[in-house]
């Protein structure tokens, strides 16, 4: 089954982010892909993520396909005007890759070549517009396709953002853009994420929680300061603390798999998005832990 | 207006290192108010560039710099400062530089500033941007504050998810321009229209360069 065919099948989704190296290595990517397969419904993979040039999303998510994953082709607007958008999406079409994820993008401040001109001829809901334009047959200008793209277009949300409101009608702006499912930022307060899931319930749209496994007690505290979008509540923090550096990571796996557990058992949402950031081969362990595998 | 820097005294003898005599053209309107080309800032260039071992020939404050023909004007009483002097220094904008450009076509012609940005005076000698002269305004749709300028990204439809307690992911100076968006937006009762109007993909082509505009009537003859 595809990763849309399984959401809309009811099933509890798991998909994990994998993120491109820089550079032209790829033997560690290839063993995490290796380690993921046949266990998550998708792999994930960043563009260029944090503005950090690496290999190109399209390129790995070709990888990914011949070593039989599903895909999820995230696309950003900061590096690409609408018509580089266009066309990497109908590359992408054509190379088997049916799943995008259309965000914003990370701003080229925050990576490792400062002085790119950040390009954003277009944002998030608009890209979600052009990839439904595409899969109606035409481009952005009105233009007809020779052959139609069939793209499973999602966006990102952030359910801890604070003000909430004004995120929330970028929420609502996705849906109307076309978006049919939602990854969200990391979550770390289930009750906090039911009450978003209340008010997301009620857009035709599936919901993909978010994690980020917490490694210490100071990589906690640095997302709470740093992040935005991000809040570890303080017992988990202490959880952490109260473990002692040995066992930290072990705890920290524990926590996720108690959160996805409780998300699964009580169908608060249509699945989960597990970011390991350097840690994919600890993705199966958390997954048994959670009781998926 | 044009919101200019004094570039690097350092920089500028570079640049002019070549050259003995100079004439210094400064602007009564923007230059003037960023103190980078009104009378003090034309004298103590003078004097800087005098203590270098330059020779200064003469020097004014154009009433508006950018304005070719009317400062072609006002340079005529100069011909002799301008014959003596090697080359033009302009302590304006861009703009001012390059009229200089077309009134001097057998001079060099260097420019003493960095041409910023369009900006609004909010204290004195403080300037902030707030329009990127797109060409086809969007204020009547974003509660008057333009996200093509306040946001980095310059986002159409919402903040992004780097916003963080109100402020910009680039810099916590920058308050979230799609905050401040909302913020007025309710406070005039207009939320309603903000949820529910999807900013299409700009048109850039109002912004393609070199631009340019005509309005003047030809009179009938």
């Amino acid at each position: 089954m595809s990763f849309r065919e399984v959401l809309n099948s009811g099933k509890f989704v798991v998909t994990a982010e994998v993120g491109p190296p820089k550079g032209t290595d790829i033997k560690e990517m290839i063993h995490h892909m290796e380690l993921l397969k046949g266990k998550v419904d998708a792999i994930n993979v960043t563009d260029n993520q944090s503005a950090v040039m690496r290999i190109c999303s399209l390129a790995v998510c070709k990888i990914a396909l011949e070593h039989g994953l599903e895909p999820i082709l995230q696309m950003t607007c900061r590096d690409r005007n609408r018509i580089a958008l266009q066309s990497d999406l109908l590359g992408a079409n054509v190379l088997g890759i049916r799943n995008v994820l259309c965000m914003t993008g990370d701003h080229v401040s925050a990576g490792d070549h400062k002085g790119a001109k950040p390009v954003y001829d277009v944002e998030s809901v608009q890209l979600l517009r052009i990839v439904d334009s595409l899969n109606n047959g035409r481009d952005m200008s009105g233009n007809e396709l020779m052959g139609t793209t069939d793209f499973y277009q999602g966006a990102v949300v952030t359910p801890e953002a604070n003000p909430l409101e004004p995120q929330l009608i970028k929420f609502e702006k996705k849906v109307k853009a076309g978006a049919r499912f939602f990854q969200t930022q990391a979550i770390y307060d289930i009750e906090k994420f039911k009450e978003f899931m209340k008010y997301a319930r009620r857009h035709p749209v599936k919901i993909l929680a978010g994690f980020v496994v917490l490694k210490s007690a100071g990589m906690a505290n640095f997302l709470n300061n740093n992040v935005p979008g991000i809040r570890v509540p303080q017992e988990l923090i202490d959880e952490l603390k109260a473990a002692g550096k040995e066992k930290a990571l072990d705890t920290g796996m524990n926590i996720t798999a108690r959160h996805i557990r409780q998300l699964r058992e009580e169908g608060i949402c249509d699945g989960v998005h597990i970011m390991a950031i350097g840690m994919e081969d600890k993705v199966p362990e958390i997954m048994a832990r959670a009781g998926l595998l | 207006m044009i919101i200019t820097k004094k570039r690097d005294f350092q920089e500028l003898m570079e640049n002019i290192k070549g050259y003995r005599s100079f004439f210094l053209i400064g602007c009564s309107e923007c230059a003037s108010l960023c103190g980078t080309g009104g009378e003090p800032e034309v004298k103590a260039m003078r004097e800087a560039l005098e203590a270098e071992g330059k020779v200064v020939t003469g020097g004014i404050v154009a009433k508006t710099g950018c304005q070719v023909l009317g400062t072609k004007t006002e340079l005529k009483k100069y011909k002799e400062e301008l014959d003596k002097a090697e080359c033009i220094l302009v302590m304006s904008c861009g703009a001012g530089t390059q009229a200089a450009v077309e009134i001097f076509e057998d001079k060099p012609v260097f420019p003493a500033n960095d041409s910023m940005f369009l900006g609004n005076m909010t204290r004195y000698q403080m300037f902030d941007e707030r329009c990127s002269l797109c060409g086809k305004c969007i204020l009547d749709k974003t509660g008057g504050i333009c996200p093509i300028t306040a946001c980095p990204k310059g986002l159409l439809n919402g903040p992004c998810g780097g916003c963080k307690d109100g402020h910009c992911e680039v810099s916590p100076d920058i308050k979230c321009a799609w905050v401040r968006i909302y913020e007025r937006m309710k406070r005039l009762d207009k939320l309603e229209e903000l949820c529910e109007t999807i900013i299409e993909a700009k048109d850039w082509s109002t912004s393609q360069k070199p631009r340019t505009l005509y309005t003047r009537e030809e009179k009938k003859k």
